[in-house]
């Protein structure tokens, strides 16, 4: 396995930093629904919707995308996987924040790397962007995970809301789950796929129709 | 047509569409058993298939696992209907089911895939299965719509949980594809709502252009069933084959 050097954590601090510009402060992946309904109310909850997401959810298949997307030959393989990725959306708010946080992480990393990357779902983008500047697969996949993990604390600080302390406590307990898919999806290996978050994959759906909403998903 | 085995179709007389019924007269599924079908509608063609009885995936011997292989074309212009009744897993059975859908063109293409946890009438909890699924739509050979569900161990307490199942007992995933699809898309989310008394936890989506996707989860076949008869009907935009309703 490659190591990563300090240059390789720096470029991936950078990819998943706020201040990168994909946008993913404006997605709550349907959990502002969810917390709308009053089923979200404390950390506890927020620790079993994120549990649930990254473990048997879209942070699992993402993770999945991500490792077949490094690991593929062929610039017809990225296309395929990508193809697949954006099949695999269950509702179309998911499909859009795949969509428009891909687009936009393919158009800054291409003009900071000098890459070719256009318009793939966000996590095919990385785990392209990772192989073409040569970054270590697992160290990518388990930095991608920890992303997803922080965006869906953010948005339940803001949205319940909760402590800013109390969610980074969650953040924190969520980090051996983001290591341990990382490592268990490594193979890319499509056939591997599954969702079974199905409440909240049906939150992202009804997040749709919310009256008043302060997230795009 | 060719069957085989425990495996026939029928085809009762019907008005405008050709109504075909598969029927497994082994009443089920358990491990080991293979059951393959393949369908084809040809252009300017309207196809509804559907099941005889709710499918039974039995108790299996360790490791063994029965296998459903599905596959439907769908030529240009043509219109196909896959409404199989729903799915009983049993405690303790191994399936693992596929469905393959190559659609043409302006093919259209309604499904529904019901499943249920364990024979509820006598209480039956899932605590030691393998449920495999995985439904793969494509047009022109490209990804449309991807589903896969596997499902293994103790799923009684994986549904209880609120951001999996949220306490259902059956759910079920409807699929349609069809250029005009977004005129149902307020009348189905207003008929789901008005199941929400009833514990039916429901998504409609127009995921992309001229495809609708719903998502229920029902604390029993009853209430899923509620939803899902008007539900077809609507997208169907005429009555659904009649084993639905007995």
């Amino acid at each position: 396995m490659v190591t990563a050097t300090d240059t390789n954590l720096l470029t991936l601090a950078q990819w998943f930093s706020p201040a990168y510009p994909v946008g993913a402060f404006a997605y709550s992946h349907g959990l502002e629904s969810v917390i709308e309904a009053g089923e979200l109310i404390s950390a506890r909850d927020l620790d079993h919707w994120a549990r649930i997401l990254i473990d048997h959810g879209s942070g699992r298949s993402d993770a999945l995308f991500l490792s077949a997307a490094y690991l593929a030959g062929t610039p017809e393989d990225i296309a395929e996987i990508d193809a697949t990725a954006r099949a695999f959306a269950p509702s179309r708010e998911r499909l859009m924040e795949t969509e428009l946080m891909g687009a936009a992480f393919c158009r800054t990393t291409a003009a900071l790397h000098g890459v070719a990357l256009v318009d793939l779902t966000y996590p095919v983008a990385v785990g392209r962007a990772a192989r073409l500047c040569d970054l270590p697969q697992e160290t990518v996949a388990t930095w991608f995970l920890h992303a997803f993990a922080a965006n869906l604390v953010s948005a339940a600080i803001r949205a319940v809301p909760l402590g800013q302390t109390e969610g980074q406590g969650v953040l924190a307990s969520l980090a051996p789950l983001c290591v341990a898919v990382a490592r268990e999806t490594l193979n890319g290996d499509l056939d591997a796929l599954s969702g079974t978050a199905l409440a909240a994959d049906i939150a992202s759906m009804t997040h749709e129709t919310l009256y008043s909403r302060s997230f795009r998903t | 047509m060719r069957t085989s085995g425990s495996l026939r179709m029928l085809f009762p007389r019907t008005a405008l569409r050709t109504t075909s019924v598969l029927l497994n007269t082994a009443g089920g599924i358990t491990g080991g058993d293979r059951f393959t079908t393949s369908v084809r509608a040809q252009t300017g063609t309207g196809l509804t298939l559907t099941t005889q009885a709710a499918e039974r995936a039995y108790r299996a011997q360790p490791g063994e696992t029965g296998r459903q292989d599905t596959h439907l074309t769908v030529d240009d212009g043509a219109e196909l209907f896959w409404l199989p009744q729903e799915t009983i897993l049993f405690e303790g059975s191994g399936f693992r089911r596929r469905l393959h859908v190559d659609l043409t063109g302006a093919a259209s293409f309604l499904m529904v895939e019901a499943l249920v946890f364990g024979r509820q009438a006598m209480g039956e909890r899932l605590k030691d299965i393998r449920f495999d699924d995985r439904i793969e739509i494509r047009r022109d050979g490209r990804p449309l719509f991807l589903d896969a569900l596997k499902l293994s161990g103790d799923v009684d307490g994986q549904m209880a949980e609120p951001a999996r199942g949220a306490g259902a007992g059956a759910m079920a995933t409807v699929v349609h594809i069809r250029e005009d699809v977004e005129l149902h898309l307020d009348a189905l989310r207003r008929l789901v709502q008005d199941l929400s008394g009833r514990g039916l936890r429901a998504g409609v989506s127009l995921v992309r252009g001229g495809m609708l996707v719903l998502r229920a989860l029902a604390p029993d076949s009853y209430v899923l069933r509620l939803a899902l008869v008007p539900a077809l009907e609507l997208l169907a935009r005429t009555e659904i084959p009649r084993p639905w309703k007995i």
